[in-house]
C-alpha cells in the first residue's frame, strides 16, 4: 500500500499543514471570538500606570513567574490557602489578565501564588522581602525563633535599586484587586489601595 | 576554509558538532539552578539570578542542543533517504550561522535581563526574527533537496521532516512573534498553544523522523510495519495541536476550551502507541544477539520507552481529578525532563554518535566509552525522575491540605532537591564522557585510524 502522499511532496506538505491547521484555527484563533467576554477588559478596570508598568518590567527580567503563578484556581484549597483572614479569595477570571503583556498565568509554584497577593502585606513587609527574603518579618512575630524564618529559598533581591523594588512592589500590589474581595471584621469591603 | 568547495555533510556536521557543545553549557546551567534550589545564595549577582538562569537552561538545552542536533540529523539522512545531494551545503552553513549567532545571542541577553516573558519563547527582537529566518533557510534546503530527488517515494522519516518544517514555523512565529501582540488570556492560549507544541510538534517530528531512520539501521532490520507508521503521523498531525489548554485546568481559561485540550490530550495515545509498538516491534524483530549492542541502540529503545511513559503521564495528568494533585508541583519538572532529555535528547545522542563517525570516516573513538556513557545518563536520569514523581504528589497532596502552611511543604521538599543536584551533576559528567568520545573521535588517536566504509541507504 503507497498513498499519493508518499510519492508527492506538494500532497504530503498540503495534507499534513492542512489538518494541522484545523486544530490551530479552534485552539488559538476561535477562543479569541467565542470567549470575548472572558478576555476583554471590565469597564471599571484600570490599565497600569507608569510605575507599576515599571515594576511589571522588573517582573519580567527576573523571571519571578518560573515560581510564582498568579492564578487562584477553581479549587477549594487555592482559595482558601491564598485567602485573607478567613475571607476566600476569589478564584482569577480571564478578563482579570487583559491588560497583561506578558501575561505571568505562570505553571509552576516553587514559591506561593501570588494572583490575589495584592494588599495583603504593607509595602514595608515586600520592602524588607525583597532585601531578605529569609526575613519574614511579621508573619512569624508569634515564632520569632522559627527554622521557618530561614526556610524560604527565594533569591534575595539586594541586588535591585531602590526605585526598582518601590515600583514592582507597586506591582505587586496590584495584583487581584480588579476584584474587591477582602472584608474587615464587620464584613465591610476594603478597597485600601496604598498611593 | 575554502568556501567555494564545501565538503559534503559540511552543514550536518557543524550543527551535530555544536549542538553536542551546547549540551554541556546547557547543562551546566542546569545544574547550576538545582544548586540555587538547595543553596538560594549562591552566585548572587543579577547575571546569574535564578530566574534569569533558569531559562537560559530552558533554551540552551532546547535550542542550542536539542534542535541543532535534530537539524544535523536531518540534514544528513535527508540526503541519503532521497539518494541525492543536500541542495546547497553553503546555504546550510550559513543557516548555521544565522541559528548559532540568534540564540547564541538571545541566551546572553535573556542573562541581561531582556526576555519576552513568554515560557520557551523568552529569545527577544530581532533574535526571534533571525530564528525565524534560519527555519525558512532550512526550509528552502530540505525542500530544494526533496525536488531533486532521485527516488520516488518518501520514506516515514521524510513526512515527519516535511510535517515539522512546517509545523514548527507556524508554531514559532505564534509563540515567539504573535504572542507579542496580544494580552492576557488570549496570550495565555497562544503561549500555551506554543509550549505544548513546541514539544509536540517541534521536538516529537523532529527526534520521530530521526528514531524512524536510525532504529533499523542500527539494528539492520526493516521497520516493522508501514501502516502504523502512517497511523501514527497522520494522526498525531491532527491532534496534536489541540491540547494546549490542559496547562491550565481549573484556572481562568473557558470550560469548553479546557475539555476539549483533555479529550485531545487522550487522543494522543493512539499516535504514540502506532509509534512506540512500530519501534518495539522492530526490536522484537531484530536478531537476538545485536539488538541491545550498541550504545545507539540501547539509547534509542530507552528514548523509545521514555517516549512511550511521558506520552501516558500526559493524558492522565489532563484528567481534571488529577491535575488536581500534580499540577503546579516537581512532577512537571520532572515530566518535561522525561519527555526532552529522556525521549528526544537520548535519541539525539544516539543521533550524534551512529553520523557524527560516519560524516568524517572514521570508528567512534570508543564503544565502550559510549557504553558507559549510556548507563551513567541512564541511572542519572531515573534518580534525577523518579524522586519527583514521589515527592510532587506528596507535595500536591500537602497543597490540598490548608491546615499546613506553604513554607512547611518547601522546607519538606529539600531531600528531593538534594537527590536531583546529585543525579543531575551524574548526568553531566556522563554528557562530558560523550564529549571526550566525540572529540577523540574528530580529533585524537582515531584520526590514523582505518576508514569506515558507509552502506549506501
Amino acid at each position: 500500500m503507497q498513498l499519493l502522499t508518499e510519492r508527492n511532496i506538494a500532497i504530503l506538505a498540503v495534507g499534513a499543514f492542512g489538518i494541522f491547521s484545523v486544530g490551530v484555527f479552534c485552539t488559538t484563533v476561535l477562543p479569541r471570538f467565542v470567549d470575548r467576554e472572558l478576555m476583554d477588559p471590565k469597564p471599571n478596570m484600570r490599565p497600569y500606570t507608569e510605575q507599576e508598568a515599571r515594576g511589571r518590567k522588573v517582573y519580567l527580567a527576573e523571571g519571578c513567574v518560573y515560581c510564582h503563578t498568579q492564578q487562584i484556581r477553581h479549587l477549594k484549597s487555592d482559595q482558601k490557602r491564598y485567602g485573607w483572614r478567613l475571607v476566600d479569595a476569589p478564584p482569577s477570571k480571564g478578563w482579570e489578565y487583559a491588560y497583561d503583556n506578558p501575561h505571568f498565568i505562570g505553571t509552576k509554584r516553587t514559591g506561593p501564588d501570588l494572583g490575589r497577593v495584592g494588599g495583603k502585606y504593607s509595602s514595608e513587609w515586600h520592602w524588607s522581602h525583597f532585601k531578605n527574603p529569609r526575613d519574614l518579618g511579621e508573619k512569624f512575630r508569634n515564632l520569632p525563633e522559627s527554622k521557618m524564618q530561614q526556610a524560604s529559598i527565594m533569591p534575595s533581591y539586594a541586588y535591585l535599586s531602590d526605585e526598582q523594588i518601590k515600583d514592582l512592589t507597586a506591582y505587586i500590589q496590584t495584583l487581584g484587586r480588579n476584584v474587591n474581595w477582602r472584608k474587615d471584621k464587620d464584613g465591610q469591603l476594603l478597597n485600601d489601595y496604598e498611593e | 576554509m575554502n568556501v567555494t568547495k564545501l565538503k559534503e555533510n559540511r552543514a550536518a556536521y557543524l550543527f551535530l558538532t555544536t549542538g553536542c557543545v551546547c549540551l554541556l553549557i546547557g547543562m551546566g546551567m542546569g545544574l547550576f539552578v538545582a544548586l540555587k534550589f538547595l543553596f538560594p545564595l549562591l552566585g548572587e549577582y543579577p547575571l546569574f539570578s535564578f530566574g534569569r538562569i533558569r531559562q537560559a537552561h530552558t533554551n540552551l538545552v532546547m535550542f542550542a542542543f536539542l534542535l541543532q542536533v535534530d537539524i544535523g540529523i536531518m540534514l544528513y539522512i535527508i540526503p541519503r533517504l532521497l539518494h541525492t545531494k543536500l541542495f546547497s551545503e553553503k546555504l546550510g552553513v550559513a543557516t548555521w550561522a544565522v541559528y548559532n549567532v540568534a540564540v547564541g545571542a538571545g541566551v546572553i541577553r535573556i542573562l541581561m535581563g531582556i526576555n519576552q516573558g513568554i515560557e520557551y519563547a523568552e529569545i527577544a527582537p530581532p533574535f526571534n526574527y533571525m530564528i525565524v529566518l534560519a527555519w525558512v533557510m532550512l526550509l528552502v534546503n530540505i525542500m530544494a533537496t526533496i525536488l531533486r530527488r532521485t527516488v520516488r517515494s518518501f520514506y516515514v522519516s521524510v513526512w515527519y521532516v516535511v510535517g515539522a518544517l512546517l509545523w514548527t514555523a507556524v508554531v514559532y512565529i505564534t509563540g515567539s512573534i504573535l504572542t507579542q501582540y496580544t494580552t492576557g488570556l488570549n496570550q495565555a492560549n497562544l503561549s500555551w498553544f506554543y509550549v505544548h507544541n513546541a514539544v509536540g510538534l517541534v521536538f516529537t517530528p523532529c527526534g520521530l523522523a530521526a528514531a524512524y531512520y536510525l532504529i533499523p539501521k542500527v539494528l539492520n532490520t526493516p521497520i516493522y510495519s508501514h501502516k502504523l507508521s502512517l497511523i501514527g503521523f497522520w494522526v498525531i498531525a491532527f491532534t496534536y495541536c489541540w491540547t494546549g489548554a490542559h496547562h491550565m485546568i481549573h484556572g481562568p481559561n473557558s470550560y469548553w476550551l479546557e475539555t476539549v485540550a483533555i479529550l485531545f490530550s487522550w487522543s494522543l495515545i493512539i499516535p504514540v502507541m502506532a509509534v512506540v509498538t512500530n519501534f518495539l516491534g522492530t526490536y522484537a524483530t531484530a536478531p537476538r544477539a545485536t539488538r541491545f549492542k550498541t550504545a545507539e541502540s540501547k539509547l534509542l529503545f530507552t528514548g523509545t520507552i521514555y517516549y512511550l511513559l511521558t506520552c501516558l503521564q500526559g493524558p492522565f495528568q489532563a484528567i481534571r481529578t488529577v491535575n488536581t494533585v500534580v499540577s503546579k508541583t516537581d512532577w512537571v519538572v520532572a515530566h518535561a525532563h522525561m519527555a526532552l532529555l529522556g525521549a528526544f535528547g537520548l535519541i539525539a545522542m544516539a543521533g550524534a554518535y551512529y553520523i557524527i563517525p560516519r560524516i568524517v570516516k572514521r570508528p567512534l573513538y570508543s564503544p565502550r566509552l559510549a557504553n558507559i556513557h549510556f548507563w551513567m545518563t541512564f541511572v542519572g536520569l531515573l534518580t534525577f525522575m523518579f524522586p519527583m514523581y514521589v515527592s510532587g504528589p506528596m507535595q500536591g497532596l500537602a497543597w490540598l491540605n490548608i491546615e499546613r502552611t506553604f513554607l512547611e511543604i518547601l522546607a519538606e521538599q529539600r531531600w528531593v532537591w538534594m537527590i536531583r543536584m546529585h543525579s543531575g551533576a551524574l548526568i553531566l559528567l556522563a554528557q562530558t564522557l560523550f564529549f571526550y568520545n566525540l572529540w577523540e573521535t574528530l580529533y585524537g588517536k582515531s584520526y590514523f585510524m582505518k576508514p569506515i566504509e558507509e552502506k549506501v541507504a
